[in-house]
């Protein structure tokens, strides 16, 4: 199916701005003097790209040759308890500029936070912190911790919100059609929570706020480049490289396709047809198959749609009536071996189940991989990858479980993760037969070695993380990020040394991909609140 | 590090039996619904896997298999010690077949101790005996 692009190019052309200029600086503050770890960010006026560097153990820092060129910068910065006292801004001509940035204490440490440090300050349980975990998927903490509800005003707040779609962000706030049903004891337990760590008793919070240490050393060796959206409500979830290396994402809430190219900074959205205008719009899991054309999963449009690479043009896969209604919704794609016997794998959320399509008959066939465990606990098949044979692996995001599910018979094999209520959730499956995955609940990275059937798991280094997502590099390292903590892990599970850089500014990580093609490597992931594509490159 | 998985639920979780809110998740509001136990929990099925005449063996993977449809798997811990948690309690515990294996050995045989077939609470207790190959 012919879908005319809704295009939207803005042109960046870095190099028609001028020559590349040279950039660098000191970072100091009264309390401190020389400032490590200090994320500084140039934008030019103008431009949606912005350009950010991190102060060495002296202080200084130094934006690459050729990545700015002349004009008028607004620059920020990104450091725990502070603010930018000055400059500001910064002109940048024909020569090379040095600029003194000095630093003051911030008035509104709350407003800096992240979720993670929230996580950190709050007191309670763990099993009362835990149902937290769900708001990050719409918003930040600062939201809840600065209201002044108390529990009976919290009540209906949540009941509420339990009603908005899963694809929904501030900006675009999105119902269901199918009510939820949540039980409301469960919920007045979590009113009561939230409303001990609000401002629902006084002005201040009733516990001192803990914040993560800023960056030093190899995380301060870094250039991380912000890719600004031309539309506040566009959602990015999962990022992904073609071979020229422009960018691709699904839009979580908007029915677009969207293309980037990150030298040139041309933005290109592919309209999907609407098939439910009365649904939640949106699309979450972006993969390809093996021919390199791109797979949508609909979410509450329902079914798949498939992306022509060469024609740019959608084939959509509906969802047969009988296995369709409101409350369905495919959250997940799996095409990559769909050529070894015609079959994509996907998910039916509102039945804890997975579908598969026939690309012949454009049916889908319904497997309950749960069918023989006890009924009533609650599953969810969520992160997938095919092997050669195209059987399926997933995660079961709501329990604890990976699941196989043998292409040819049929048989479901459940292999439940070492770490109990691990809420496994995206995963990739590389060329040795090994399934990397995140425990999101649980805070952990895991591998699943498909040969031996064995796990591995290790803990990520910040508390509080919750993992969305992991991609293991040419080199062996593992690159993970979540909606918690505005920091971007790297790995290496051989030695167990990470590094963890630190993000300019508040980012909502769900899908990670790293693009293997350049030296070194280069991360990329979307910031699905703030409408922007995201790239790390590390300098060693 | 290699974690080796113990106990793999909590069949008690008394706080929360029969609390099943029917959430859609792809990142949904869970209110903590995780809890949740249906209470239609088969048996679970535990014991040794061992050397024949020897010691037990660490890290063998268990595998709970019904035929033709599908199979739990876990791996014992540094004892030789597995737990499995229950299929639904539809499954008859005797359909439920409990095999071992481990590199370099070979399985020798199972041994299944007397279990009253209606009871779904009491766990079922199989030793798996492997022997060098």
């Amino acid at each position: 199916m012919l879908v005319a692009a809704a295009a939207l190019v803005f042109a960046l052309s870095q190099a028609s701005a001028g020559r590349a200029q040279t950039l660098t600086g000191s970072v100091t503050s009264a309390e401190e003097g020389a400032m490590e770890g200090v994320l500084v960010s140039a934008q030019r006026t103008g431009s949606p790209i912005t350009v950010t560097v991190v102060s060495d153990e002296h202080g200084r820092f130094r934006f690459p040759d050729g990545r700015l060129s002349a004009g008028h910068y607004a620059l920020r910065i990104r450091a725990i308890g502070y603010e930018l006292d000055g400059p500001q801004a910064v002109e940048l001509g024909a020569a090379a500029s040095d600029v003194a940035l000095k630093l003051r204490k911030t008035a509104d440490l709350a407003a800096q936070l992240t979720n993670s440090e929230w996580f950190m300050s709050m007191p309670g349980t763990p099993e009362e912190k835990r149902p937290l975990i769900e708001c990050m998927s719409c918003h930040t903490f600062e939201r809840i911790v600065r209201s002044t509800y108390d529990a009976e005003a919290f009540f209906p707040v949540l009941k509420r919100m339990a009603q908005y779609a899963n694809n929904t962000t501030q900006a675009r706030v999105q119902s269901r059609l199918a009510e939820r049903d949540v039980h409301d004891d469960l919920v007045r337990k979590l009113a009561a929570y939230l409303a001990t760590v609000n401002l629902s008793s006084g002005p201040a919070w009733p516990y001192e706020l803990q914040t993560l240490p800023r960056p030093k050393g190899r995380a301060t060796h870094v250039v991380i480049t912000e890719y600004d959206l031309p539309r506040k409500t566009i959602a990015p979830h999962d990022v992904r490289t073609d071979a020229q290396g422009h960018v691709w994402y699904s839009n979580f809430v908007e029915n677009f396709l969207g293309e980037l190219d990150p030298k040139t900074g041309a933005h290109r959205e592919y309209a999907i047809p609407v098939q439910k205008p009365r649904s939640p719009t949106g699309a979450l899991d972006l993969e390809a198959d093996g021919d390199g054309n791109l797979w949508l999963a609909m979410m509450f449009q329902t079914g798949l749609a498939k992306f022509d690479m060469a024609t740019k043009t959608f084939h959509l896969f509906p969802v047969q009536a009988a296995l369709d209604n409101d409350a369905a919704q495919q959250s997940m794609v799996m095409p990559r071996a769909s050529s070894v016997d015609g079959k994509v794998w996907s998910n039916e959320v509102a039945k804890q189940s997975i579908l598969r399509l026939d690309l012949k008959t454009g049916t889908y066939e319904l497997i309950d991989p749960f069918k023989f465990l006890p009924k009533g606990r609650l599953h969810a098949p969520y992160g997938m990858a095919a092997d050669r044979e195209n059987n399926l692996y997933f995660m079961d995001f709501a329990d604890e479980n990976i699941g196989r599910v043998d292409a040819k018979t049929g048989v479901v094999t459940i292999y439940p993760t070492p770490t109990p209520k691990s809420r496994p959730r995206r995963t990739m499956l590389d060329d040795q037969g090994r399934l990397w995955f995140t425990e999101f609940a649980a805070n952990k990275l895991g591998l699943f070695d498909t040969k031996t059937e064995s796990f591995k798991e290790w803990d990520v280094p910040t508390p509080h993380t919750y993992p969305y997502d992991v991609f293991m590099d040419k080199n062996g390292e593992l690159w993970s990020g979540g909606m918690a903590s505005d920091r971007v892990l790297r790995f290496d599970p051989q030695s167990g040394q990470s590094i963890e850089y630190l993000l300019p500014r508040s980012t909502n990580i769900r899908r990670v991909f790293v693009d293997n093609s350049t030296h070194p490597e280069t991360f990329w992931a979307g910031n699905n609140h703030g409408a922007e594509i995201l790239r790390v490159e590390p300098l060693d | 590090m290699m974690f080796d998985r113990g106990w793999l639920r909590v069949a008690v979780v008394a706080a929360c039996i029969g609390i099943v809110p029917t959430l859609s998740r792809a990142g949904g509001v869970g209110f903590g619904e995780d809890d949740a136990n249906s209470g239609d929990d088969g048996p679970s099925y535990f014991g040794f896997v061992r050397e024949v005449d020897g010691p037990g063996v660490a890290d063998a993977k268990v595998t709970a298999a019904l035929k033709d449809r599908g199979a739990l798997v876990t791996r014992t811990d540094i004892m030789g010690v597995y737990k499995i948690p229950g299929f639904g309690k539809d499954i008859n515990p005797d359909d439920v077949a409990i095999t071992c294996a481990k590199d370099g050995y070979v399985q020798a045989n199972v041994q299944r101790r007397p279990h009253d077939a209606g009871d779904t609470k009491d766990p079922v207790e199989v030793e798996c005996y492997l022997k060098p190959k």
